[in-house]
């Protein structure tokens, strides 16, 4: 009698062995299958800008002649290497301002209480629903006016994106609340101003937040389409990696440009992919713990 | 080292919602003085309102004389310890302590004659260069401790710092807090929610509930004499046993009688209720578990009651009983006062016969709960 | 309805107890709005019994102050002058004097207002038109401009913020007359310059940190979003753009168009540009929501080898421009694309869209909007992966081992556990990613553009409207072009987008009860 429960335990013990292992497979399968969906595109993207024979779609993954013919075209036939500097530039001076401007606003938010806070974050829950491109009526008029537009579009366009930055305080502020108020406390009783609570005690506990905000700046104007095609106005020599490129995929120059386009579209990935994934860990860390705490 | 005043402070959250309720006490210079009383009766905003952490509604603090109500909590020179200790991730355990002397820019031989001073009276010396979580929580609040010590501050503020410890690591860390009292010389102001530190460590003990001081006295005071039956049954574990129960007054003399039985009251008891010119009538009767004794089933002052529970202490019993009522009575009786038999007969369902005397009786007002003899 | 105690309540079946939350919703609905209004009541009253104070108070201290604060009355800063405050009174009077000299100039403030006709129908903005005028010297026209509508609306709209910030200053100076007042009548000190400097770094200090990034939020965002609200009641466009040709107060003319259902009205495009939004908004949200945290928790489950690297693998897709990626993606499934191609060759279209002559994915309205949110997710798992990923190691693996003990199934940890609890931290989430896709602009602009073209109402009002355009992407194209840009009806678009999101926003947070507070959280 003990034998055969015994048995029986046995067995189903190994029943859930090899269900799990075969959940594990179908799940491994899934996962394969979602790294290939998932990096397909950017293998045909490489794929595409080898290609010397055809400089428009040709439906084909592989190309039938390699070559590096469209990168060097790419560097010495258009403004590619201009729109790259510029948005580079835009990149780290957006990523500086931002940072100030979003932590200045998300600390305060988190860890000061003054009167008329609730009404600022209400406001900026209010602002927040009207589409921000709305602004830019208004906006461009105004810089064009002030010469901040086609050729200057970096800089006003680095105004743009830093601006209202503060808006956009809501991660930031959700790590802040995670820091404990009796730190903000035991300095302050030990002598400390609310500055010095600032750059002494916060501030250095802060470095993964900091290089989250540092690179959701950097990478704006990369990504970017919308307000920069509007500033820029057309203007190569104003013109972001994003606005240029869009253009040759016009139905007028895609014939002619389409391998072009995958090619600055690697030139343009590898520096940004490659400053995302050393920094990954404080994105997700931005992530995980902004949407956490709304 | 100074003396702290606070007068007619209170506490107002928002509109309407009173933390504190008229605080006012005088804190002697070097004076410990213990805030104690449940979680919610306005002790740690009290603290924290002497901090500079929290505003004051009303009223004002004085430290040495000098309001402070409008300084910033830097400038009141005090210093704190956490119930979380608040150490500073990022710095050194050397560099938590010097948190306050780098702030004033003092020199770096002052900082480390002082630092260095301080781990060695809390035994700490070896983990200056660790950073807070590679210690444990009594190293943590050892350099919590530290950090408000190299301050020399002239109020020593301490908000439940034993709270996060565990109970055998908390009885070592109260020792050592009264062994450094000693080596401080200042005037500490501390905060808890248990009686038993309260009483260890306080030279005078401030007892709160829902924002009101209750009483303010030594230990012994609040203990033999508490003002009501709040303080009564707050101070002194197990809590005190009270029951209603008729006071009457005959020919000058003085009878309880607790559940049939009818004890007489002699002594100084008696003569304070005289003094008081207490009259007969129902009353609330307190009386510690430590002062009832087992007594004879004949004895008229013998209350007859059924074990519930029999919890053995080692050097004491602790015997949860039901009076015919159906009240519940804790009673105490050291294990030296029985023989190995006796004790073994008191099992559950036993009934017992159980007595008290004059002296360790407190009366309290039916309606108003207070002492009626104070 | 009646409310049960707890223990009746407790008493339902799954069944009873679902109805009774429904009708308890639908009981407490009448409720809520009656609390709302009251609440905005309050609020009314409240302010108007702030300003009845703030009289009084303005009207005490007129009587009780001295000669310095009865002159401070008209010249500001008077009173901190005398009582020792030299920096703030400096700083008040620098104020009136720059406001005086503003508002006076030629082209100063009281300019700009006499020239904006406000809100008077039919009146143009400026009142001078430019004009051609014959140039003997050069023998040829010359252009002598004459006011710019939109100068004058912007200035016009400066100048009452000027105003208002004049008149709250003229309030905050004799405030702190009062405070100064009340002060020495205690006998205490007066705060100098330099202790209202230092404070700055510390009782002060949000003060400080806030003043830029609120500044920034003031010019770039609101005083924009006023301006575009005044511009819904104007005919700003192409042709009147204000300096060739003055536009002018119109009242909700262009509102009623927008509406209006008819020939010539953009009702029909608007319509069915809104009901397509609401729909990609909902399917874009769910599908990532649901599809990314069954795809964290595959990643995330125990025994699962390589999991950072699945991760890395998804984050890549965050890394490269949107730009790069999704025109790729779209050019992908092109007619003559990889896919589209292959899908082409292999005869897997359908034959309605083959006889229509759709030879790709995206000619076809309800196939364009199918691949649109199927990308979409290509684009959305990553993020919600990731977040999925940070809640799910949150939760407490006790809760999982009791739940195993007590004998629940996977699927029923999954449906018992995991997904109350995601959805109730992720609460907020939604509601964000729900408006976010509401505004989607770089998605569909980038993969369609907003084609296929709406042939039926395509030409609307002169909009051209694609079957996949959102609010956002439209509004976008009624303000490019040269030609037929239409500002006034993007300002109006705009503003029901910001009408939609919100409604919405207010239901969500009455309804999700972890949105309450926001202390609850911590």
């Amino acid at each position: 009698m003990a034998n055969t429960t015994d048995n029986k335990l046995k067995r189903k013990g190994m029943g859930a062995k090899a269900s799990r292992r075969l959940s594990n497979f179908v799940i491994y399968v899934i996962l394969i299958l979602i790294t290939v969906i998932w990096l397909f595109p950017f293998f045909g993207i490489v794929m595409e800008s080898f290609k010397i024979d055809t400089q428009a779609m040709d439906g084909e993954l592989f190309p039938k002649q390699w070559g590096f013919d469209n990168y060097i075209r790419l560097f010495k036939e258009t403004d590619f290497i201009k729109w790259f500097i510029n948005t580079a530039i835009m990149g780290v001076a957006t990523a500086v301002f931002q940072t100030f401007f979003v932590l200045a606003m998300s600390y305060t938010l988190s860890r000061l209480r003054f009167k008329g806070r609730k009404a600022l974050m209400n406001l900026m829950l209010i602002l927040g629903m009207f589409p921000g491109f709305l602004t830019m009526i208004l906006i461009y008029k105004v810089f064009s006016d002030l010469g901040l537009t086609m050729q200057m579009a970096p800089v006003g366009l680095v105004i743009v994106y830093c601006a209202s930055s503060g808006m956009g305080y809501y991660v930031s502020k959700g790590f802040f609340d995670t820091i404990p108020k009796t730190l903000d406390e035991a300095a302050r009783v030990d002598g400390a101003t609310r500055w010095q609570v600032f750059y002494k005690v916060i501030m250095p506990l802060s470095g993964s937040i900091i290089i989250y905000t540092i690179l959701m700046g950097f990478m704006a104007p990369w990504g970017d389409f919308m307000m920069a095609s509007y500033i820029i106005h057309e203007n190569s020599a104003g013109m972001s990696v994003a606005v240029g490129m869009y253009e040759w995929l016009s139905k007028t120059m895609l014939n002619s440009h389409y391998t072009m386009f995958c090619a600055a579209g690697v030139v343009v990935a590898i520096p940004v992919v490659a400053v995302f994934l050393a920094l990954q860990k404080y994105y997700v860390e931005g992530v995980t713990g902004g949407a956490v705490k709304g | 080292m100074a003396s702290v005043k606070l007068t007619n402070v209170k506490k107002i959250y928002g509109k309407d919602t009173v933390a504190v309720q008229d605080f006012n006490l005088d804190i002697a210079d070097k004076e410990f003085i213990v805030f104690v009383g449940p979680s919610g009766c306005g002790k740690s905003t009290t603290l924290r309102m002497i901090a500079g952490l929290e505003d004051i509604s009303e009223g004002t603090v004085e430290i040495d004389g000098v309001v402070v109500n409008d300084l910033q909590p830097r400038d009141r020179d005090i210093a704190m310890v956490f119930q979380n200790y608040a150490l500073y991730p990022h710095l050194t355990v050397f560099e938590n302590m010097a948190f306050s002397l780098r702030l004033k820019n003092a020199p770096q031989d002052e900082v480390y004659e002082k630092v260095v001073n301080a781990a060695e009276v809390l035994g700490i010396t070896e983990y200056l260069t660790r950073k807070p979580r590679a210690l444990s929580g009594g190293q943590r609040q050892r350099v919590a401790i530290g950090r408000a010590m190299v301050r020399d501050s002239k109020v020593f503020l301490m908000d439940e710092p034993l709270s996060n410890l565990d109970a055998k690591l908390r009885n070592q860390m109260r020792a050592e807090i009264i062994l450094l009292r000693k080596k401080i010389d200042t005037t500490f102001i501390y905060v808890t929610h248990d009686q038993t530190e309260a009483m260890t460590l306080g030279d005078r003990i401030v007892i709160m509930k829902d924002g009101f001081i209750q009483q303010v006295g030594t230990p012994t005071e609040v203990f033999d004499m508490p003002v009501n039956l709040f303080v009564a049954e707050f101070i002194g574990a197990p809590k005190m046993n009270t029951f209603k129960t008729g006071l009457i007054c005959e020919d000058g003399k003085y009878f309880v009688t607790p559940y049939g039985a009818k004890i007489e009251i002699t002594g100084k008891k008696a003569e304070m209720l005289k003094e008081k010119n207490v009259q007969s009538g129902e009353i609330i009767l307190g009386v510690r578990p430590e002062h009832f004794v087992l007594a004879d089933q004949d004895n008229p002052a013998a209350i007859p009651c059924k074990i519930v529970v029999n919890e053995m202490m080692g050097s004491e019993l602790h015997l949860h009983v039901v009076e015919e009522n159906g009240d519940k009575l804790i009673v105490r009786i050291p294990t030296v006062s029985l023989e190995d038999e006796e004790r073994k007969e008191l099992v559950y369902g036993k009934t017992i016969y159980v007595t008290f005397e004059s002296k360790v009786m407190h009366f309290f007002d039916k309606e108003t709960e207070q002492n009626l003899l104070v | 309805m009646k409310q049960l105690s707890d223990l009746a309540y407790l008493k339902l079946n799954k069944f009873q107890r679902f109805w009774y939350n429904f009708l308890m919703f639908l009981a407490a609905i009448p409720r809520w709005f009656v609390g709302l209004c009251k609440r905005i009541g309050r609020a009314v009253a409240d302010f108007f019994i702030d300003i009845k104070d703030g009289i009084l108070d303005i009207g005490r201290t007129f009587k009780q102050g001295n000669w310095a604060v009865k002159l401070s009355f008209l010249i500001f800063g008077m009173g901190n002058l005398y009582y020792g405050q030299i920096m703030r009174g400096l700083f008040f009077l620098l104020f009136e004097v720059i406001f005086i000299v503003y508002m006076i100039l030629p082209s100063g403030g009281i300019h700009w207002l006499s020239k904006g006709n406000w809100f008077q129908t039919g009146a143009t903005i400026g009142n001078q038109q430019g004009h051609l005028e014959y140039d003997p010297i050069y023998d040829t026209d010359k252009w002598i401009p004459g006011d710019d509508s939109v100068k004058v609306l912007l200035y016009g709209l400066l100048t009452i913020i000027f105003i208002i910030a004049f008149i709250w200053t003229w309030r905050l100076q004799i405030k702190q007359c009062r405070i100064c007042m009340d002060i020495t009548a205690k006998g205490k000190k007066i705060k100098s310059g330099k202790e209202d400097l230092k404070s700055l770094l510390d009782d002060q200090f949000h003060k400080t940190l806030l003043s830029l990034p609120v500044i920034g939020i003031l010019a770039f965002t609101v005083l924009p979003i006023i301006f575009m609200v005044l511009v819904a009641f104007t005919s700003y466009d192409a042709a009147h753009d204000g300096y060739s040709n003055l536009f002018s107060w119109v009242g909700l003319e262009h509102f009623n168009e927008l509406f209006d259902f008819g020939q010539g009205g953009l009702g029909l495009a608007f319509g069915e540009i809104l009901s397509w939004t609401l729909m990609w908004s909902f399917f874009a949200t769910f599908s990532n929501y649901f599809l990314g945290m069954f795809v964290a928790i595959m990643i995330n489950k125990k025994g699962i080898k390589l999991k950072k690297f699945w991760r890395t693998v998804l984050v890549m897709t965050i890394a490269i421009p949107q730009f790069v990626s999704l025109l790729y993606v779209s050019k992908m499934f092109d007619s003559s694309g990889i896919i589209g191609e292959l899908i082409r060759d292999m005869g897997w279209l359908p034959q309605s869209m083959v006889d229509a002559h759709q030879y790709s994915l995206w000619a076809n309205p309800t196939s364009a909007k199918i691949l649109l949110i199927v990308i979409n997710i290509w684009i959305g798992i990553p993020y919600i992966m990731l977040m999925a990923t940070g809640i799910l190691m949150n939760i407490p693996a006790d809760l999982y081992e009791s739940s195993r003990i007590d004998g629940a199934s996977p699927w029923q940890q999954y449906t018992r556990i995991t997904l109350p609890y995601m959805l109730f931290v992720t609460g907020p989430y939604l509601l964000t990613s729900f408006v976010g896709n509401l505004n989607n602009f770089n998605v569909i602009y980038l993969l369609t553009g907003g084609e296929p073209l709406n042939t039926e109402i395509g030409s609307a009002g002169g909009t051209v409207v694609g079957h996949t355009d959102l609010l956002i992407t439209w509004l976008f194209k009624m303000t490019l072009g040269s030609t037929d840009s239409r500002y006034y009806m993007a300002s109006i678009v705009g503003i029901l987008i910001f009408v939609v999101c919100a409604v919405l926003s207010l239901i969500v947070y009455n309804v999700i009860p972890s949105t309450k507070n926001e202390e609850d959280f911590k």
